[in-house]
């Protein structure tokens, strides 16, 4: 018999013994890998909500009067001046009215007696892509507001500002569950297999009497991580799942979720998860292991 | 004092001024010096708490010597770590006194333990463990669990679990105690076999029957010290 058959053997004969205990486990585990994916799954959505949402992030610098061609281009240096943009266009009195009354409808009315250029010209000024951050757009808004001529800037602050802090508390809760996730799992799988090795130290001192190698007593008990790690992730991830087919399912088509397209985990970040919950599970039978050895 | 058969034959154990001390202060060897050779039975008595059962201990790496030095097959092994140590615990075979059999489990795997470790067949295991349960007419005790058995039983196991894997070095601690006549025949006759096919064997015992009338080497021991070395028709 070789070295892998007679330990795969063991590993078998210590799970069909041990079985209630590692099925605790197991759920310990799984529940720690939906906790923490849950979360992810809901952070890498909202991210990528807010990337769409901030393809139509612009700031409108209001202005006194209507700059001619030639202030035009030179406004248009000014903004330059302070980043690359991807688009600077410039409203007149009219055009905004236009607009205005597109946007009114039906009720146009309410304008017949207004004259056509009470509204005031304006600049739409798009950012590049890679101007995320909050700070990079409120500077920005300031550097445009001291641009001679601007009357306000406008870009959604309040909105702008309510969705940084939604990530950044995302971001907190994520990096939460996910320590929590990794002291899950090692706590609760090292002291799975310290509790085992308690009630089979007779056994593996006896092995030790016997002949065993170290490799022959430990490679059970790392199977053991593994296999902790692989169905714990495995559990987690189908469950997390299943909740997401229920949830798109049932709301999809009305309200906030039809805001944008909600989206399971790329087969990479599976692939993560699955990997990252395997080499914790055997990191916890690893270090429980390494302390009987050197008794 | 007879000659030593290390003169002519290959020692397997050498013991040179070998002492045990456990705290505070109790001597339970001091200055033992004696080579066992190769295919030897031997045979170590004595009171109890002369120190037979620690001698047999510091053979198999369960102690450290307090001092001296013990080779075994050529080996000092209190010097030997890791694989090197493993492999050559797979080369002595121990019948411990307090039997160490695992009594959740059935006697098949018990005896299976010491030839699992050295990746023996599963064929070769279940035909060696069959062929040692005839020998010691313990057949019917297959499938069952050692816990169930009696003390007799236990240590007739025990014995099968340390010749199993055909062990070069074959120690034994009192290995008739709770034995009759009959048990006590097959269980030196399974002995005799092992040293007939090369073997060492050393033996603590209170048995004066396995060794007055043989030839063996007998080393008697008396406070933890070597009182005498002699063969057991001579004593």
């Amino acid at each position: 018999m070789n070295f892998w058959l007679s330990v795969i053997r063991q590993t078998g004969r210590n799970l069909r013994q041990t079985w209630a205990t590692q099925f605790m486990t197991c759920l310990t585990v799984s529940l720690s890998v939906l906790m923490f994916s849950f979360f992810y799954l809901i952070y890498i959505n909202i991210l990528s909500a807010g990337n769409k949402v901030s393809d139509d992030l612009r700031l409108i610098v209001y202005l006194d009067e209507e700059p001619g061609p030639q202030l035009q281009e030179q406004l248009r240096l000014k903004i330059t001046q302070f980043d690359q943009v991807q688009e600077v266009k410039f409203i007149s009195k009219a055009e905004a009215y236009s607009r205005f009354t597109e946007q009114l409808g039906d009720n146009r009315d309410v304008l017949t007696d207004m004259p056509t250029d009470f509204l005031p010209a304006s600049i739409e000024v798009v950012p590049l892509k890679n101007l995320r951050s909050l700070n990079q757009v409120k500077l920005f808004a300031e550097y445009l507001a001291t641009i001679p001529g601007s009357q306000k800037v406008q870009y959604g602050q309040k909105w702008v500002e309510r969705f940084y802090y939604f990530t950044q508390l995302l971001s907190i809760v994520v990096l939460l569950s996910g320590t929590l996730l990794i002291l899950t799992a090692t706590f609760m799988v090292a002291s799975t297999i310290r509790l085992t090795i308690f009630g089979r130290q007779e056994e593996l001192e006896l092995l030790k009497l016997v002949g065993a190698t170290n490799n022959y007593i430990r490679t059970p008990f790392l199977l053991e991580g593994i296999f902790q790690g692989l169905m714990g992730s495995f559990l987690g991830l189908t469950a997390l799942y299943t909740l997401f087919q229920w949830t798109t399912g049932h709301f999809s088509g009305a309200g906030f979720l039809d805001l944008f397209t909600f989206t399971f985990f790329p087969s990479e970040i599976i692939v993560t998860i699955v990997l990252l919950s395997i080499i914790l599970c055997t990191a916890g039978s690893y270090t429980s292991m390494q302390k009987f050895l050197r008794i | 004092m007879s000659e030593s058969p290390a003169t002519t034959r290959t020692a397997m154990i050498e013991m040179i001024k070998v002492g045990k001390e456990f705290p505070p202060n109790v001597t339970a060897l001091a200055d033992i010096s004696v080579s066992i050779a190769s295919g030897e039975m031997f045979f170590l008595i004595g009171r109890s708490g002369a120190g037979k059962t620690t001698l047999l201990k510091l053979l198999c790496n369960m102690e450290r010597p307090s001092n001296g030095l013990i080779e075994v097959a050529g080996m000092n092994i209190h010097q030997v770590t890791g694989n090197k140590l493993a492999k050559l615990r797979q080369k002595v075979g121990v019948a411990y006194q307090d039997f160490r059999l695992l009594t959740d489990r059935t006697v098949a795997e018990n005896i299976a333990i010491s030839m699992e470790v050295s990746y023996k067949k599963p064929q070769i295991i279940r035909a060696r463990v069959r062929s040692l349960l005839a020998q010691l007419q313990l057949e019917d005790k297959h499938d069952m669990l050692t816990g169930d058995l009696s003390r007799g039983e236990q240590q007739r196991v025990a014995l099968a679990r340390a010749v199993a894997n055909s062990p070069a070095l074959i120690l034994v601690d009192e290995p008739t105690g709770n034995l009759d006549a009959t048990s006590t025949a097959q269980v030196m006759e399974l002995l005799a076999r092992c040293s007939n096919s090369g073997a060492t064997i050393v033996i603590a015992t209170h048995d004066e029957a396995l060794y007055r009338h043989s030839s063996n080497r007998v080393m008697k021991l008396h406070n933890g010290k070597l009182d005498s070395l002699t063969r057991g028709d001579e004593l």
